[in-house]
């Protein structure tokens, strides 16, 4: 305010008597007194003027900063309006797509986006989603569907597929033996003229828009059974609508965002992209109480396979008590559709370069993924470790809330399993009981810091080794007699039908009837009978209760078990020394369970329902539990079947792949 | 009748005038109590203006932060410097107003706060709304160092700072990441091609010319120029702590290539010495950090550390350095307790003192003493059978801070130098049969010990 201090000294003032002896002085010096007075109007003018910039000044900064404050409102619409006008002018995209026996193509404006010339793969109708703004690949299908089912698939797929999407569509070698009516109809309804009567060996191209216009259709007719269609090119154009157009309207928040940035990059994820009601991608499960795990990092181990990991993450960020922060998605390789899932869901997502092959790629990308997570939480003690192709239960972290001090303080354990390879539906039936078990299930398991960094981590098999990560874990060497906890009714789901070790066949026997917890908070009731010695007291304790079975009955005979409920029950099987399964093996095979390899056992001990009954099976002589054998029971021995050569090669390969 | 006129426009114009000035200390005061001063600051621009400037904006940053529920907090160390002064003062009125504007007034360029990395999530709302406030900001991203030492992992980039500007005042924000060996780090500030230089002055920065390493502080919330901040439970001994807190990452790229050349032992006895030298060395640090004595990775510790991030296979010890001014009569004492019994005490304080702990499994924990000269800086060996004197000489050094094992150890931070100096230009080559009379580079022969001192000099257990 200094600088306006000398106003006020200025100013002809009311004391006039000053006023009038100083005007009468200087009237003689009429010319110095006018100088005097229009000086004085001239600092009074510039005072004025001063003051008004001031105020105006003054005033406008206001007003800035109350536009500032306004066009916090104005901004996002503004920054989302001006990109789309530049886009609005319509381009148009050459499309070709070649339709043979032995290769098909597509090439979208001259790149190729899908060639398939590989002996004895890719049979069947490929199917192509193009962005119809920006003629980018969304997605890439193939279905087989000369083989059973696979048109079902193609169904749901195209179902899933937003209206305005631009369609191709190709047929390699045959794709029309199991294409049924519901199939063909779809087709039809997409505006194919010759989809209803496609026929054995025919070849077959087509462009089109979902709901909407056809681009284009060729066809070749097989002339006889044994040849195949004339190989077809269709050649056409398709018209470019403006994002504006090809875009959902979802309110502009930080997860439709990422929803949106999802959408407009990849299709086939059905209703997480739908414009009218869209599904949530964030789902808020409730909070565990006194949660032991929240701080546990989360190591998701992915590979190509996005839809798996998509539905994978749904469960897993569903699950009562998830921390996502604590949350990393490694995948194996620079593949662009799994980021954009973990993306999608608001995670953190690594890719690591793939290194070795098959299991041994598998196994230096496990490693990778672990020293990574115990670098980026070097707090944690513990990681729980999960794959791309698992559902999780609800309750998966409760359930390691209330084991996990186990872990930390019994030395005699290897690990904690969400996974019961005996669990299946006929032979779980409490969700609150835990085993220990001798063999290391994976599937959703916690490792301890200690054990992977001093023991594991510097003997990790090396790319060179063929190794699967896993079989190498359940080495003695490894696993130096260690146990893992496990719960009786599996705390994950193996969904996974494609993958390296992986069939559709396999996973139907082994995988597709294991029973899959699905109650929320429950109690755990024998936690602390899981100690290394209170587990020995607690088994001596049913087996003390349990009632011996019929040994003259055929154990694989329903009737073996009598019709009760709650019941504990105990069969000897003949075991000769610690590795002599034979018997047990064949007791596998009847009960429809694991048989590939010994699971789940405990000092020649299995324990399993049958019949909502507690059902214990002691290996004689080699368990330790043999001497409760009543001295008038012969332990029960099974023959393994005469010798096929390639029954026991199956196994071998076979029992790799759990994992 | 012209005079009465002239008389009446003075008039009007004088009362103009005053009414002016009414508008003018009404809005001065309309400004002061409503509006934090930027505003008013940006017309007057004068230098009391940007006191409150600086204030306003730290209190509006403050505000911001709380209101996303991030936790910071001040490690400026300027305002830490002043309060640590008045440290008693400020701690025992957490919430009493003050009377003066103290610390948040001096006019300066920034002022500088900590994150926890772990503490919040990336929220892109965050910056949404501190533009919206009328903040400028700008991020610092690099590669993520924890997973750098990791092959093919494609590089993860990471926050390493922000910059909050807002009128003539910017917020530094440094953030801190939890690594192994429990401490924290921060990254160094490096600009990328495309970025303001100008945006603020950068070289004034205190944070951010190297990467630093820092244990976790214990905090403490206090009221300062009454705006609550967290600051370190005790300011000095972090002013302390920054002051020598620049930070080496081991070269891992550099241990890649080594690697390839000469593929890393992985037989179990290997695998076996590594990790019985690891927990050596995690107890000795253990023991020495309790004492307060500063050591740091020397010889083939230290070789392991600069060319391979790791513990050379086939050398039998672990091997420190500790200047000699840092001795402490507890070291043995302490090492014995820790269950480390002496095995060797050679040469005295005076000269050449070097001791040797027997560790678990047969390791060896060798502690050499550092002397320091005009130009160089010594450590002492002795042969026993002979009383034959070694000096092994080093250019000087200063230490840094570096992750090895999973512990947050000193190294010289002139590591190339010290590596030098004892393993000469060949160092890069793994070498298995090393004497150290006659094989390091540095050594010189220095005399005899008087044979009545040998029972003193000489101590084998």
């Amino acid at each position: 305010m200094d600088e306006w201090k000398p106003n006020p000294a200025i100013k002809p003032h009311k004391k006039r008597s000053w006023y009038l002896a100083w005007k009468y002085k200087l009237m003689n010096q009429r010319a110095l007194r006018k100088l005097c007075q229009t000086g004085a109007v001239l600092f009074l003018l510039v005072t004025v003027i001063v003051n008004i910039k001031l105020i105006l000044d003054t005033r406008r900064a206001a007003y800035e900063e109350e536009e500032e404050s306004a066009q916090d409102y104005d901004d996002e619409m503004l920054n989302v309006e001006v990109p789309r006008h530049p886009v609005s002018n319509k381009k148009v995209l050459d499309v070709e797509v070649y339709s043979s026996r032995s290769k098909v193509y597509v090439a979208v404006d001259g790149t190729t986006v899908l060639e398939d010339e590989a002996r004895e793969q890719g049979r069947g109708i490929h199917v192509i989603v193009l962005n119809q703004a920006t003629g980018h690949v969304m997605a890439k299908r193939v279905f087989d569907t000369y083989s059973p089912h696979e048109d079902e698939a193609m169904v749901l797929f195209l179902n899933m597929v937003a209206r305005g999407r631009i369609l191709i569509f190709t047929i390699k070698d045959e794709g029309s033996f199991h294409l049924k009516d519901t199939a063909k109809n779809v087709l039809k309804s997409l505006g194919s003229q010759v989809a209803p009567f496609l026929s054995w060996r025919d070849m077959w191209t087509f462009v089109g828009k979902k709901g909407g216009e056809v681009y284009g259709e060729k066809h070749a007719k097989s002339p006889a059974l044994s040849t195949w269609g004339d190989p077809v090119l269709l050649k056409t154009e398709v018209h470019l609508t403006s994002v504006e157009d090809a875009e959902c309207h979802w309110p502009d928040t930080e997860l439709n965002r990422r929803r949106k940035r999802f959408c407009s990059k990849v299709e086939g994820y059905g209703s997480v992209c739908s414009c009218k009601d869209p599904t949530p991608i964030e789902f808020n499960p409730d909070p565990l109480k006194d949660n032991k795990v929240f701080d546990v990092p989360v190591a998701v181990i992915a590979g190509n396979r996005p839809n798996y990991l998509y539905r994978m993450l749904r469960s897993l960020l569903s699950a009562q008590g998830v921390n996502p922060q604590m949350i990393t998605v490694f995948i194996d390789g620079y593949y662009e559709e799994p980021m954009d899932v973990v993306e999608l869901f608001g995670l953190s997502g690594i890719q690591h370069t793939p290194i070795s092959i098959k299991n041994a790629r598998v196994s230096q990308h496990y490693k990778a993924s672990l020293t990574a997570t115990f670098n980026l939480f070097p707090d944690a003690k513990f990681a729980v470790v999960l794959e791309e192709d698992l559902d999780i239960s609800v309750d998966f972290f409760s359930f390691l809330s209330q084991s996990i001090h186990l872990l930390e303080e019994d030395e005699s354990l290897y690990c904690i399993s969400a996974w019961n390879d005996q669990g299946y539906e006929h032979t779980a039936e409490d969700p609150s009981l835990l085993y220990r078990v001798e063999t290391m299930p994976g599937l959703g398991w916690v490792l301890r810091k200690s054990l992977y960094k001093d023991e594991l981590e510097p003997k990790w098999p090396t790319p060179e080794k063929l190794w699967d990560w896993d079989m190498w874990m359940r080495m003695p060497e490894q696993r130096k007699g260690r146990e893992c906890i496990i719960p009786d009714i599996s705390r994950s789901y193996h969904f996974g039908i494609v993958g390296l070790n992986m069939n559709g066949y396999f996973h139907e026997a082994y995988f597709k009837k294991h029973k899959f917890n699905t109650v929320p908070n429950v109690q755990l009731k024998n936690v602390e009978s899981l100690r290394k010695d209170a587990y020995e007291t607690e088994i001596h304790r049913l087996l003390g209760e349990a009632e011996v079975l019929d040994h003259s009955k055929n154990p694989c005979e329903d009737s073996f078990v009598p019709d009760t409920e709650g019941r504990v029950y105990v069969m000897f099987i003949r075991m000769e020394q610690e590795a002599d399964f034979a018997t047990w093996t064949q007791l596998a095979k009847c009960l429809h369970i694991w048989d590939l390899d010994v699971r789940g056992n405990h000092k020649g001990l299995w324990r399993l329902f049958r019949k909502k009954n507690h059902f214990l099976v002691v290996g004689v002589p080699a368990s330790p539990y043999s001497s409760k054998k009543p001295s008038s029971v012969t332990p029960i021995y099974m023959e393994p079947p005469a010798k096929e050569e390639g029954a026991v090669a199956v196994p071998a390969v076979a029992a790799a792949e759990q994992t | 009748m012209q005079k009465i006129n002239k008389n009446a426009v003075l008039a009007l114009l004088s009362l103009t005038s005053l009414v002016f000035l009414l508008f003018q200390l009404y809005y001065y005061k309309f400004y002061l109590s409503q509006k934090n001063g930027a505003v008013f600051s940006k017309v007057r621009g004068s230098q009391s203006g940007q006191d409150s400037t600086r204030w306003h904006v730290v209190r509006k940053f403050l505000g911001l932060l709380s209101s996303h529920n991030i936790p910071v907090y001040l490690i400026d160390p300027l305002i830490l410097g002043l309060v640590d002064k008045d440290f008693e003062q400020i701690r025992s009125s957490p919430d009493g107003p003050s009377p003066e504007c103290k610390y948040f007034c001096a006019p300066r360029d920034f002022t500088t706060f900590a994150l926890l990395d772990k503490t919040w999530k990336h929220e892109v709302d965050l910056f949404r709304t501190a533009e919206k406030m009328g903040f400028q900001w700008l991020k610092i991203i690099n590669k993520d160092p924890r997973l750098d030492g990791m092959d093919d992992l494609s590089g993860i980039e990471i926050p390493l700072h922000y910059i909050f500007k807002l009128a003539s005042h910017a917020i530094h924000l440094v953030v801190f990441y939890e690594r192994s060996g429990n401490y924290l780090w921060h990254g160094p500030l490096r600009l990328k091609q495309h970025m303001d230089r100008k945006f603020v002055p950068f070289r004034k920065l205190h944070f951010g010319r190297y990467p630093g390493a820092y244990e976790k502080p214990e905090l403490l919330l206090v009221s300062i120029d009454d705006l609550k901040v967290q600051i370190p439970k005790n300011p000095s001994s972090f002013l302390e702590e920054m002051s020598h807190s620049r930070f080496l990452e081991c070269r891992y790229r550099e241990a890649r290539a080594f690697f390839q050349l000469y593929p890393d032992d992985a037989s179990l006895d290997a695998v076996e010495f590594r990790k019985k030298a690891k927990s050596l060395l995690h107890l000795a640090a253990l023991t020495l950090n309790n004492l307060g004595v500063n050591f740091w990775l020397s010889s083939g510790t230290c070789l392991g550390w600069y060319r391979q991030c790791n513990v050379i296979p086939h050398s039998k010890d672990v091997d420190l350095g500790v200047f000699i001014r840092d001795y402490k009569t507890d070291i043995i004492p302490a090492f014995q307790k820790a269950g480390l019994p002496l095995k060797h005490k050679f040469g005295k304080v005076e000269d050449s003192l070097e001791l040797s702990f027997q560790g678990e499994d047969g390791v060896k924990l060798d502690i050499f003493f550092f002397y320091e000269e005009d130009d160089h800086i010594w450590n002492g060996g002795t042969q026993a059978k002979s009383g034959k004197k070694f000096k092994y000489l080093f250019p000087k050094f200063t230490l840094c801070w570096t992750e090895f094992v999973e512990l947050k150890v000193h190294v010289p931070c002139e590591t190339r130098q010290y590596v030098e100096a004892n393993y000469g230009p060949d160092w890069k080559v793994p070498v298995k049969t090393w004497d150290w009379k006659s094989s390091p580079s540095n050594v010189q022969y220095n005399g005899v010990w008087p044979v009545d001192e040998w029972d003193d000099v000489i101590q084998i257990y």
